[in-house]
């Protein structure tokens, strides 16, 4: 379970001070899927990088089960995000100079998993896997980086708008990978977006207004990536 | 204007060395100049061969060092202009897509010209200062009459406007050949990587291994550049070191200087460059939880053997050119000191470097530890 109190996070100083999260409480549950939704500047990314670990909050804590890591250094700050976290961002942050396999392999190491190809193939991509990523179209890009994240079989899984690039075919594609190898491996996960239409394959919906939560809800019935609107 | 004054100066380091190879240049061809001027007025004993070695010497030592320099320059500047292109991919390509030529674009690049110009204006003004210190040190023995400087409007034109002239036209003519690729390459800032091995080969490499490789392979001309580093540290400091005896105290100096400026200017602009070009794969393997010193390793550590061969190369190459000087061109002076393969100087200057070469590493590990991953993917 991952607990997190009153965390606040502000960027710039004196005047130009901005105050991006405003005391945010809530909790998460293992093998849970949380959607987090908000108008663009509402501090969704922020929060993201401050429960992954990859930015500090200025005050506030972050508590996967018994282990607060708003209190790590950072060498085993590092060492936390390499032995539980997976991330996925719109701009999807390949390797530009490696193959597919080797961006794979990237996460894959960090896990001393040896079965990478396996997940290669589970996103569709084994025909593709000695090419470059300049060499993919968007989608294929996008699941090369599902492929790398889930490739270190992260406890907890963060997408930041992960079909933000994407069109409707390719982003309801990813999107059916993901979910699948949610079932499969139970992880849980954290998606921030702005398309209210992919809240309805969570389990938990989670809306941020200007720095707080304005409300969270809990789906009864989930759709899946091909049921919902875009 | 697509290139502007501000890149210009981000030359700074064609400009030092610009700078160093005009001011031995004109040191030596000047003097050759106005020695061989007073050839007749040379009397005293021994003066007519001391006076052979010493136009032999400033010509191969002109040539020598003007001529590593020069290439040095020339392939600084094209890296430059390359590294120009790739990064700013997406506004040249703009560019190309609304209808611009290569060469409209392109003739921007005369501005590196401009550092060009800038260090050789320097050096040269540099060692006409120095001019004076120098006939008087080349004649300590008063083996020659008194000679006076004298300014030479043809060197100064070869020089100084010869090379500011060339160096322009070649970072235009090259950016012209680099902006032949496709507009959409260059939009989506797609760069070569050529360096695929036969597949079976890297197939089962681990990926930190491969990403050492890999960064090493990418960008051709920085590990031109590392090893030149070394290269001109083994050799100037080695040189200095065994030239105390052959030559005057001033020299070792001078030459001692220069070596240092230019390995530790070229050191410097590679490893920068090295982090710069691997940033965001560094942002993006801290985020998955690779640890610090692991990135520092990949990234730098290729570097290290290719330094090192520098280093063997500089000995070697410093080794054969006194022998040629001691042998050849002074074999008919007398009282040449005799000259063996300094053990010492080597030893210290390898030790030298060593301690040198892994403070830098170290520097640039630090800073790699301090990039934000944030602000890398906010860009
Ligand atoms: N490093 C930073 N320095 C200064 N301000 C920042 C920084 N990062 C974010 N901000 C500011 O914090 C606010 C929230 O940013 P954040 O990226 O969390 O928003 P978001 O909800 O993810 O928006 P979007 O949907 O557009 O991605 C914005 O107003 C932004 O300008
Ligand atoms: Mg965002």
């Amino acid at each position: 379970m991952i607990a997190i109190s009153e965390i606040t996070k502000s960027y710039g100083n004196g005047d130009g001070k901005t105050q991006v999260l405003k005391g945010i409480t809530m909790q998460i549950n293992e093998g849970d899927f949380v959607v987090v939704l908000g108008a663009s500047g509402s501090g969704k990314s922020t929060f993201l990088n401050v429960i992954s670990g990859l930015e500090r909050p200025d005050s506030g804590s972050v508590t996967y089960g018994s282990l607060e890591i708003t209190k790590l250094s950072d060498s085993k700050l590092t060492r936390f995000r390499k032995d539980n976290i997976g991330f996925i961002f719109q701009q999807y942050y390949l390797l530009q100079n490696m193959t597919v396999e080797k961006n794979v392999r990237m996460g894959a190491e960090l896990a001393d998993n040896g079965d990478y190809r396996e997940i290669i193939t589970a996103v569709g991509l084994e025909d593709k896997s000695k090419k470059y990523p300049s060499e993919l179209s968007g989608g294929e890009q996008q699941r090369v980086s599902v492929a790398r994240a889930l490739a270190k079989k992260p406890k907890v899984l963060f997408l930041d708008e992960p079909t933000g690039a994407l069109d409707e075919e390719t982003g309801r594609q990813v999107l059916d990978y993901i979910c699948k190898l949610h079932k499969e491996y139970g992880f849980t996960i954290v998606m921030v977006t702005h398309n209210q239409n992919i809240a309805e394959m969570a389990n938990t919906v989670v809306k941020m207004n200007s720095g707080k939560i304005s409300e969270i809800s809990v789906n009864k019935v989930r759709k899946t990536a091909y049921e919902i609107g875009w | 204007m697509v290139v502007g004054m501000k890149d210009a100066l981000k030359l700074i380091g064609i400009s030092i060395i610009a700078c160093c190879a005009v001011f031995v240049c004109t040191l030596f061809l000047n003097y050759n100049i106005d020695i061989t001027a007073m050839k007749n007025e040379i009397t005293a004993a021994g003066g007519v061969e001391m006076y052979n070695a010493i136009v032999s010497t400033g010509k191969v030592v002109a040539a020598v060092s003007g001529g590593c320099l020069a290439v040095t320059s020339v392939i600084m500047l094209m890296f430059y202009v390359k590294n120009y292109i790739d990064t700013h991919g997406k506004e040249l390509g703009i560019l190309k897509a609304l209808g611009y030529s290569d060469f409209k674009i392109a003739k921007h690049f005369w501005v590196f010209g401009l550092s060009v110009f800038v260090g050789c204006a320097l050096g040269y003004a540099a060692a006409f200062l120095y001019l004076p210190s120098f006939y008087e040190l080349q004649n300590a023995e008063h083996l020659f009459p008194e000679i006076k400087v004298q300014f030479h409007p043809f060197l100064a034109f070869l020089l100084v406007v010869v090379p500011a002239i060339s160096f322009a036209a070649l970072a235009v003519i090259y950016a012209c050949f680099r902006l032949k690729t496709p507009v959409l390459d260059l939009l989506k800032e797609k760069r070569e990587y050529k360096a695929k091995l036969s597949k079976k080969e890297t197939k089962d490499m681990p990926f930190l291994k491969e990403l050492t490789r890999s960064t090493v392979r990418g960008i051709k001309s920085l590990v031109f550049f590392i090893a030149f580093s070394a290269f001109c540290f083994s050799d100037m400091v080695q040189m200095s070191m065994s030239m105390k005896d052959l030559s005057s105290e001033t020299m070792a100096i001078m030459i001692m200087m220069i070596g240092l400026i230019l390995a530790f200017m070229t050191l410097f602009l590679s490893l920068s460059s090295v982090v710069k070009a691997n940033t965001k794969t560094i942002a993006m393997m801290r985020v998955f939880g690779y640890q610090h010193s692991d990135c520092s390793k990949a990234v730098l550590g290729g570097y290290r053997p290719v330094s090192y061969i520098g280093f063997a190369v500089g000995t070697a190459y410093q080794y054969f050119l006194l022998r040629i000087m001691v042998d050849i061109v002074f074999a008919d002076v007398e009282n040449v000191p005799e000259y063996n393969f300094d053990f010492t100087a080597c030893a210290i200057s390898l030790v030298l470097f060593i301690i040198t070469y892994e403070l830098f590493m170290y520097i640039y590990s630090q800073r790699i530890k301090k990039l934000s991953i944030k602000s890398v993917m906010l860009e």
